[in-house]
């Protein structure tokens, strides 16, 4: 079993729930040629992110090539209660997907 | 994909929020607005015609110079209620629009990311509050643009 590519944490502040998303992709524009071959290295990167929080969509992100190598993102969730349960899924151009879930602080 | 894009198109004309419009899972990323191209002609395919009012209540933290183009750290945060879609645009680029977020209202108008810049140029931020679209930009020094970024 692959270990997740996608990481994420939580921490509940006076005002807010800040998410932090640590996503392991490639990236690939389909613009950056592989150094030894020179070779064309083929688009590959995430198009679309999504946020669930206890099911239902708080987020939804689609992405391009612009975005770097293994995608950070942190975001503020107003009002969360101990528990409530965070899913992060993400596709790519490749239609390979994954999804991590995560109880938040 | 005209046609995926003619739906979803459709669905955004009605006046159900997005959160609560049903979705077919992974069938909407909107490629034509991440298709190549120059900024200028990007940025009319999807606000053209529409009123852009420059905004500094939209807050943007970038570095004024990058060492590394390949990752740019950019925070946009506002105190503005009902903020529903973030747009990050970097005019230089070959693919200028690097992502558009929409927002539930559970979320504050906050979020971090990291970007790639090919050269010097604006990161250009689009809030859509509403029917009104709000602009802020930044000019970010880049000096080492990773090749083939964007």
């Amino acid at each position: 079993m692959m270990a997740s590519s996608i990481k994420i944490r939580s921490q509940r502040l006076d005002d807010y729930t800040e998410i932090k998303l640590l996503i392991s992709h490639p990236m690939e524009n389909g613009r950056n040629r592989d150094p030894l071959t020179n070779e064309l290295i083929p688009a590959h990167f995430i198009r679309e992110l999504l946020l669930q929080l206890n099911g239902a969509s708080i987020i939804r992100a689609d992405l391009g090539g612009s975005m770097s190598k293994n995608p950070f993102f942190s975001f503020r969730l107003k009002n969360s209660r101990g528990g409530d349960s965070l899913r992060v899924s993400w596709v790519d151009n490749l239609d390979q997907t994954d999804s991590a879930e995560h109880n938040l602080d | 994909m005209q046609r995926r894009n003619f739906i979803r198109h459709l669905i955004s004309l009605t006046l159900i929020p997005p959160f609560l419009q049903p979705r077919l899972a992974h069938a909407a990323w909107p490629s034509e607005h991440f298709a190549g191209g120059d900024f200028a002609s990007r940025f009319e395919q999807l606000f053209g015609g529409q009123t852009i009012i420059d905004s500094p209540e939209i807050n943007i933290t970038l570095p004024d110079i990058a060492e590394n183009g390949a990752v740019v750290p950019i925070t946009i945060d506002s105190e503005l209620e009902r903020i529903e879609r973030l747009y990050i645009w970097v005019e230089k680029n070959p693919t200028p629009l690097a992502a558009e977020f929409e927002l539930s209202p559970e979320i504050a108008v906050f979020l971090t990311a990291r970007i790639k810049m090919a050269e010097s140029c604006n990161v250009v931020v689009i809030a859509r509050q509403g029917q009104r679209l709000l602009r802020n930009q930044q000019w970010v020094k880049v000096m080492q643009g990773g090749c083939g970024t964007g």
